[in-house]
Parts: C-alpha cells; structure tokens; sequence
C-alpha cells in the first residue's frame, strides 16, 4: 500500500458508502412520512404530545428509563409481544414522527412501554394510583423516592400527596418532575390503525380466480 | 511490504521511544484509571439488575445511569486512551521516527480526560444522549472531537513522514482507526444532536455509530496489535502475509453494514436488519485471514504478552462468528432485548481489552525504560483477566439465553423473568468483581514501573529480554 491518496481516500469511501446506504437510503424511503390526517376524527395521528408529556420525556430520558424498557412492539412473528398485550399491532416508523428524540431502547428488563397509556386505561391505573407505585417500586422495578418529597403536615395537607403511604402527620408530595414523568407515560399509545401497521396477508393464487 | 524483524535488546530502547515518554505514559496512566473506574461503575451496574434496591434512593446513580456512565467511562476513557497510546506508539516504532506533535498529544489527551470526566458528571446528573454508545452529554461532544483530533494527528504525520516506503498491516488499521472515528462521531454529533433528523431514522443513525465504535475503532486497534506483536515477539514472518490486505479491506468495508442487527423485527425498513445478516456473514472473511496469518498467536511460548494476544485473538473470532450465528431472525428473536447483547458487548470489549493489555506488558518498559518490576502482579492481573472476562461473558450469554426464552412466554411475568435470570447475574457479578480486581493489580504494577529508577542492578534486568515484557 504505497499509494498514500488512494489509502485514504479508500477509508473515506468506505464509510460514505455505509452511510449513504443506511443513513441516506432510510431517508429516501421515509424521510417525507408526515402525520396521517383522518377526515372522519378531523384530526392528526399520531398526536402530539401535550406540554406535560413532552416534559415528561425529557424526565424519562433523563432518569435513563430507556435502559430497561423498549418502545416498540415487534412485528406479529417476533416473540410474545402481542400475547403479553404490549399492542394490538406492530409499531411503524409513522408512530415516532412527532417525538423529538424516539426512544426505542434496545433491552427489556421491565415490559415495553409502547402503549402503556392504553393498557392503563384498560386496568383503571390512573395517575395517583401510579405515583405510588412509582414510590414502592413494583415487579422488580427499583422504587424512585428521590422523584417524592417527605414533608411535616402543617395545617392543611397538600391535595397532590399520596393517600395512605406516608406516615402519620406526614405527606408524600410528588414533585414537578414525577408529575410530568406520569404524564408522559399515560400519554403513551400506539392505537391508531396505520395502512402500513396492517399485517401482511398473504394472497392466495385461488383467490381472485372469481373476479 | 515487509514483516518486521525482530531487533536486537541493545536497540531496544530508542530515540523513537524517548519521544513518546511524556505523551504515551499519560495516556497510559490515564486508560488505566478510566479502566479500573468503569469497572468499579460497571460491578455497581450489575448489582443493580440482581438486587434493584441497590443505590435506588440516589439519584445520580439510576441503574440508567450507570449503565451508561460504566459504557462511556470504557469506552471513551479506557479503550480511546489505552487504543491511542499503543497506536501510536506503533506508528513511530513501525514509521522508524521519533513521534513528531508529541506535545499535540499531551494536550489533546488533557482536555479528552477533562471532557471525559465533565461528561460522567453531565450523565450523572441526567444529561446522557440516550443513544447506546453516544452517551456524552451534547454539551461536551465538540471538545472531545477537537481533542480526538489533537491526539490522533500526530499519528498520520507519523505516517506520511515515515522513513520507509512500504507500509505494514498494523499501520494500517491504526491509521484507520484514527481517521475513521472523528468521521463518524462527527457525523453522529451532527445528525442526531445539533440539527437531528427526524423519527426513527435517528435510531438508525445511532446503531450505524454504536457498531462503527466496534468495527471501525475497537476492532481495528485490536487487530493492529496482534499483527504488530506475534512477529516482534516470535521472531518469524507471518504466513501467507499477502491475503492481509484483504482482511483488512473486508473489516472496513462489511464490518459497518453490521449496524441494524439489533434493529430486527423493528419500526424500521425491514432491509436495514437483512442487510446486517448478510454482512455479518461476509465480515467472517476478515476473521478467516487473520487466522490464517496469526494463528501462531495461540502457541505462546512463556511469553504473557503473546498469552493475553492468544485469549483475545479468541475473543475476537468467537465473536465474529456468535455475530453471524446471533444476528439471524430465528435466534434474533429470543436474544434481542436481553443479557445475551450484553455478553457480546463484553466479548468486543474482552477482544480489544486483553490484547491491549498485551501492547501494554511489550511497549511499558520501553517507553518507562524500565523493567516490570513484579512477575507475581502481571500473573495475578493475567489470571484475573482470562477468569474474569469467560465466566462474565458466558454468565451473562446462559442469563440472557434464559431471559429471552422467558420473555417469549406470556405466562411469565417479570417477577418471574427475574427469579430466573438471578442467579446467573451473581454469577457475573463475581466475576466483574475479579476483572477489577486484576485491574487494579495493572494499575499498581504500572505506576511502580513508573517509580523504578534506573540503578545499575535495573538496567542489567532490563537488559535481558524477558524482563521486558513480564515474561512469566
């Protein structure tokens, strides 16, 4: 290898081809994927994220919550993802377009978290009964008592503090940022019925033979 | 293209290597520190998985954040620093000058450490990128590429001004290594920090840098040691050297496609993790060249610097085929999201490790112009090391193995999941436990060669040529 030009000009071409593959190639494909409007809702999906639960995100990607939880349901062959009601359909690229930072993750220690707004609706886990277990911790998760301040009662007790966690003439008091990291995660959902998010069926060759 | 000979001890110690005390010895002396934290940081990691009460009320310390502080303490403090310090050593050595730019090096190599070390405390306080391997915190990123630059241009004057025409292949992949990574951490910076794409193409941007850190940096460094090591040591020529440039190119050139194997079954084009498969399949042509040419590495011959090269070297072909098995849709489908990526995490780390470690034993004493002092410390940190990194990687392989059958079982909930990955992560545990311990043991022999004076009775040991590398 005497030719110094050509080496480097190897090593450049090497990695500018990696990229205009994967980098510049996933950006042909979807790089003009908007949100879809539907005529009958009269209104965008995915929506965005209200003040709160944008806040929220940036609690949840602060804490490194994406170290154990996806945000992502796989396609309907991989694993258990459908059986364990973590989405009623695969998510797709359109899901993420209004989020600033996606935060798929890459390990599951604790249950995806897709559509974890939906699945508390369906339990009727609302946002105080979440507070608490965000305190106690549950199922293996480490509980976040630095996110709750422990306060002395005086007078009248706040209206936002745990009911029946904290010890007699004290309060739990979640602050700003559990508030809005509550939010977020009971924003979380991946409902809307995307052409794209159908699974793939496939046609039979009989099929159509009527038509 | 010629292979090195092997020098005589009277020129062991050289101009070329009075050049580099200052630099290399800091570098060094700092790779070790980041090395012996990130694994006291990577232990309290583990703990945490087995025991998740563990440090729960502090909240610097969230298991999310000392995965990625224990992540970018080795990856950026241990493998950037130690990788560059034997690199460049190399290109002086193999470029046959005295290191030109040698304060660039202490300079760059000053604020990379000071980057680093405001960079923990931003993740520690929740500034992490949330990006796997790109976790500094957006505020340091362009000092640590300018400090990169500083520390790495040295390197390519040592290659361009070098005395001898023909090149060698351990001048290859270093010089690779340093003109590659400020080319994609710029470009990562770029597009995922300061003018981000959109969606999940930013994911896919992320899993392209996060396997260039492997292929392209890591990799590379590890691969120009073996090639730089097995012939000085042995004294032979290496065989069938004239296929090396084709290892060399099928590293560079698949090695990056690998990016979407952790992406399968994901929101993104399906063709992304297919292309991933296929390359991790074609990349197994660079490991079958560098079997070829170095599988003498595995005959060591009381040599420990050739014993740590040996266990990395196998480190380095496992992984390359657990990639191509593991990277298949069939078997993705159980190990994604589990321990098991975490094993193979620490296979690369393993492979670049113990073969830097190696660099280190040969080139310390002839940058110190000293000898090791202690056989016994080298023994332990051997021991240590090869102990520590099987039963880490196998622990959390047969964990995450385990974890991935279980989470594709809806009957088990993840109470369960845990019960059963338990005790495997103690298993690990200990065994990250030993790693440190061997790694301080480094530290220490390492700063007492530094502290060795030049008596008659240490030069007279120096002298010999087993000192020079703790022969054991």
């Amino acid at each position: 290898m005497k030719n110094g030009f050509l080496f480097f000009f190897g090593l450049f071409f090497v990695l500018a081809l990696s990229w205009a593959g994967l980098v510049l190639g996933t950006q042909a494909q979807m790089g003009d994927l908007s949100p879809h409007y539907d005529d009958l809702e009269g209104k965008s999906f995915p929506e965005r994220a209200s003040g709160l639960a944008s806040r929220g995100q940036l609690v949840y990607q602060d804490l490194g919550c994406a170290a154990c939880h996806t945000q992502q349901v796989r396609r309907p062959e991989y694993g258990s993802d459908k059986e364990r009601n973590w989405g009623s359909r695969q998510s797709v690229a359109r899901d993420y377009v209004q989020q600033a930072r996606p935060l798929l993750g890459s390990s599951r220690i604790g249950p995806d978290l897709a559509n974890f707004g939906m699945r508390a609706k369906e339990d009727g886990v609302d946002a105080a009964s979440l507070l608490v277990s965000l305190y106690n911790g549950s199922e293996g998760m480490p509980a976040y008592r630095f996110l709750f301040e422990e306060r002395k009662i005086i007078g009248e007790s706040s209206p936002k503090g745990l009911q029946g966690v904290a010890a007699p003439g004290y309060e739990l008091v979640p602050t700003e940022r559990a508030e809005t990291l509550v939010a977020y995660l009971l924003s979380l959902k991946q409902t809307y019925e995307f052409s794209e998010a159908r699974p793939f069926e496939p046609v039979h060759a009989n099929e159509g033979a009527h038509e | 293209m010629t292979t090195v000979s092997t020098s005589s001890v009277s020129t062991e110690v050289s101009d070329i290597d009075r050049s580099a005390h200052c630099s290399l010895s800091f570098l060094i002396a700092s790779s070790l520190a980041w090395l012996v934290i990130g694994g006291v940081l990577s232990l309290i990691n583990l703990i945490q998985l087995h025991t998740p009460a563990f440090l729960a009320d502090c909240a610097w310390l969230t298991y999310g954040h000392t995965q990625a502080l224990q992540e970018t303490a080795l990856i950026y403090g241990w493998a950037v620093n130690g990788g560059l310090a034997v690199g460049l050593w190399f290109l002086a050595r193999l470029g046959g000058a005295p290191l030109r730019g040698g304060n660039y090096i202490s300079i760059g190599a000053v604020f990379w450490n000071l980057g680093l070390t405001a960079a923990l405390v931003g993740i520690a306080c929740g500034e992490m990128t949330s990006f796997s391997l790109l976790q500094l915190p957006r505020f340091i990123q362009p000092l640590m590429l300018v400090a990169f630059g500083a520390m790495a241009a040295p390197g390519v004057l040592a290659w361009t001004g070098r005395r001898k025409e023909a090149t060698y292949a351990t001048q290859w992949y270093v010089v690779g290594a340093l003109f590659l990574f400020p080319w994609f951490f710029s470009v990562a910076q770029v597009m995922l920090l300061f003018v981000p794409v959109r969606g999940v193409l930013q994911t896919v941007l992320a899993s392209w840098y996060a396997q260039n850190v492997y292929s392209l940096l890591l990799a590379p460094l590890a691969v120009a040691v073996l090639y730089y090591l097995l012939p000085k040591i042995k004294g032979k020529v290496i065989p069938s050297y004239d296929f090396a440039i084709y290892g060399f190119w099928s590293l560079l050139l698949f090695g990056t496609w690998m990016a979407g194997r952790t992406l399968v079954g994901g929101p993104v084009p399906a063709w992304i993790p297919t292309m991933a498969i296929v390359a991790s399949s074609l990349v197994l042509f660079h490991h079958i060249i560098l079997f070829v040419n170095l599988r003498e590495v595995f005959s060591p011959a009381g040599s420990l610097a050739l014993k740590f090269a040996g266990f990395g070297f196998a480190a380095y072909l496992i992984n390359g085929v657990v990639d191509a098995f593991f990277s298949s849709r069939v078997l993705a489908a159980v190990t994604q999201f589990t321990y098991f990526q975490t094993a193979q995490h620490q296979l690369v780390l393993a492979a670049f490790s113990l073969s830097i470690f190696a660099a280190i034993y040969y080139l310390a004493p002839r940058i110190v112009g000293a000898a090791w002092p202690s056989s016994s410390l080298a023994r332990a940190h051997y021991m240590a090391s090869i102990i520590g990194f099987t039963v880490l990687i196998c622990a959390l392989a047969i964990a995450g193995w385990r974890q991935g059958v279980a989470l594709n079982n809806p009957e088990l909930n993840f109470t369960a999941i845990a019960g059963i990955t338990r005790p495997w992560l103690l298993v690990a545990t200990a065994a990250q436990g030993l790693l440190v311990v061997g790694n301080l043991a480094l530290g220490i022999h390492f700063v007492r060669l530094m502290l060795t004076k030049s008596t008659a009775e240490s030069l007279a040991k120096f002298n010999q040529p087993s000192a020079l590398e703790a022969s054991s």
